[in-house]
């Protein structure tokens, strides 16, 4: 089934054109590597994938149920809210205002998955950089997303929270969820064997 | 004592005590939002955008609800979105925007010679408060505290952080409009009452002094409500035992309440 699908996307940022005539098909199952150098575009692609960027021509077709963590989170470190607070807002989706008894079962598995039960009632604001890293991962699973999109996903893991994530992915890879990984990583300590890798090079894609 | 006691059977005071203890509740609920998505400006801004209006209302003899509504409303959504759009211009355009307010609705008053009545909106009054402001008061509060219950899961996801929210396909431009309406309409009524120059602090100072004691986003609605309502009755107190306007009495128990939980809580 197909997940996601870009035609010919252009991505400009005023007069720069950062994504040029783009396409991909992304389809249930599907395991794919974004890389590329510093400022190729990566991150602007899967936040345009996200919805949060416009495109200047072309046309994106997405799944309805899209999770997304970004490389860095715009949020207030000092904000006042409590691990599982965060984590259930990932279940959360248009025309949907309460959480439910799954829901909340959700949250308590991915916690669980991704070794985060104990700081369910942690303040966020006293969480280590990796752990608030793994509170984010939580909350986009959570969201039982058919399409996920992880920017830098390993940044600021260590090896053993590396090997609790990529556990986790397969398993949601197995249920027919299609994930797109934006990494910098060497491919080989991944853990994860992804059915394509792409480059992004001068606003282009190369498989 | 008892002269204060009996200063709660005039139908005046009595009003004023009802309508500000729930628009000082509402102003501190929404003012958690407004200080976490750091738009604490917004209710300066609007309230003197909101004496202007009243400015124009004395000037033209009509009642004041009728312009300063609709322009305060409008004025919301203008500072809502230059702040949203220009990020670092929100805090410029509200402070010219209500510089501007200010100086016209001087400038309006002092032509149309209604200085002495639109002058008592600068500082507050607790006679102004009429049956239909309780009326409005009443119903207004309901209506925030019915809508931060329904949409308080959405509300707390927003305010944590926008962009997430949008990824996740959530309307997020009706929040931000809702929270804009409900703004403006409780600063139209707060602003009367607690005085254009001072309903921002009423806005602001109960979520600042909540977040030294509160864990968590519900816990900080809460005590910034309960804070803000004790606030405004011993402010209120306060106005009488000095006779000064209720406004100022308001500012200065919310600050006390500030700086004992300052000094209290490490």
């Amino acid at each position: 089934m197909n997940r996601l699908t870009l035609e010919n996307v252009v991505i400009k940022y005023g007069d720069i054109t950062v994504i040029n005539d783009v396409s991909l098909r992304v389809d249930s199952g599907e395991m794919i590597f974004i890389t590329g150098a510093n400022g190729s575009g990566k991150s602007t692609l899967t936040k345009t994938i996200a919805g949060l960027l416009p495109i200047s021509s072309g046309k994106i077709t997405r799944a309805e149920k899209i999770s997304y963590v970004p490389q860095i989170e715009e949020a207030d470190r000092n904000f006042p809210a409590k691990v599982r607070e965060i984590v259930l807002t990932g279940t959360q989706r248009k025309g949907k205002l309460f959480y439910s008894k799954h829901d909340k079962e959700l949250a308590k598995r991915f916690t669980n998955a991704l070794g985060i039960d104990g700081l369910v009632d942690s303040e966020i604001k006293t969480l280590s950089g990796g752990q608030l890293r793994r509170v984010y991962l939580a909350r986009a699973l959570c969201g039982e997303p058919e399409l996920l999109l992880l920017d830098e996903p390993c940044a600021g893991l260590d090896a053993e929270s590396h090997e609790i994530l990529f556990k986790v992915l397969c398993e949601i890879l197995s249920k027919g969820c299609a994930i797109l990984m934006v990494t910098h990583d060497d491919l080989d300590l991944t853990g994860i064997k992804a059915n394509r890798v792409i480059r992004i090079e001068g606003g282009k894609i190369h498989e | 004592m008892n002269e204060i006691l009996e200063l709660f059977t005039y139908q005046f005071v009595l009003r004023a005590l009802i309508a500000g203890s729930l628009i000082s509740v509402c102003t501190s609920v929404l003012g958690v939002v407004l200080v976490l998505k750091h738009y604490s400006l917004i209710g300066h801004g609007l309230s003197e955008i909101g004496f202007a209006s009243l400015s124009i209302a004395a000037a033209l003899n009509i009642p004041a609800m009728i312009i300063s509504t609709p322009s305060v409303i409008l004025a919301s959504f203008v500072i809502m979105f230059v702040s949203q759009r220009y990020k670092t211009a929100g805090d410029i355009a509200i402070a010219i925007a209500s510089s501007i307010a200010l100086a016209l609705g001087i400038i309006i008053s002092s032509l149309s010679g209604s200085v002495s009545s639109t002058s008592s909106y600068l500082f507050g009054s607790v006679l102004a408060i009429s049956q239909w402001d309780l009326v409005f008061s009443i119903v207004l509060s309901l209506v925030i505290i019915a809508a931060f219950i329904v949409f308080y899961n959405r509300l707390f996801l927003i305010t944590y952080n926008e962009d997430y929210a949008r990824s996740l396909g959530i309307n997020t431009t009706f929040y931000q409009l809702l929270i804009s309406i409900l703004t403006a309409l409780i600063v139209v009524l707060g602003m009367r009452i607690m005085g254009t120059l001072l309903i921002s602090g009423v806005i602001i100072l109960p979520a600042v002094s909540a977040r030294k004691v509160a864990s968590d986003f519900r816990m900080l609605v809460i005590i910034s409500g309960v804070i803000s309502f004790v606030a405004f009755v011993a402010g209120l107190l306060l106005s009488f035992v000095f006779n000064v306007p209720a406004g100022a009495g308001v500012i200065i128990a919310n600050t006390l309440i500030l700086i004992i939980l300052k000094v209290l809580v490490k």
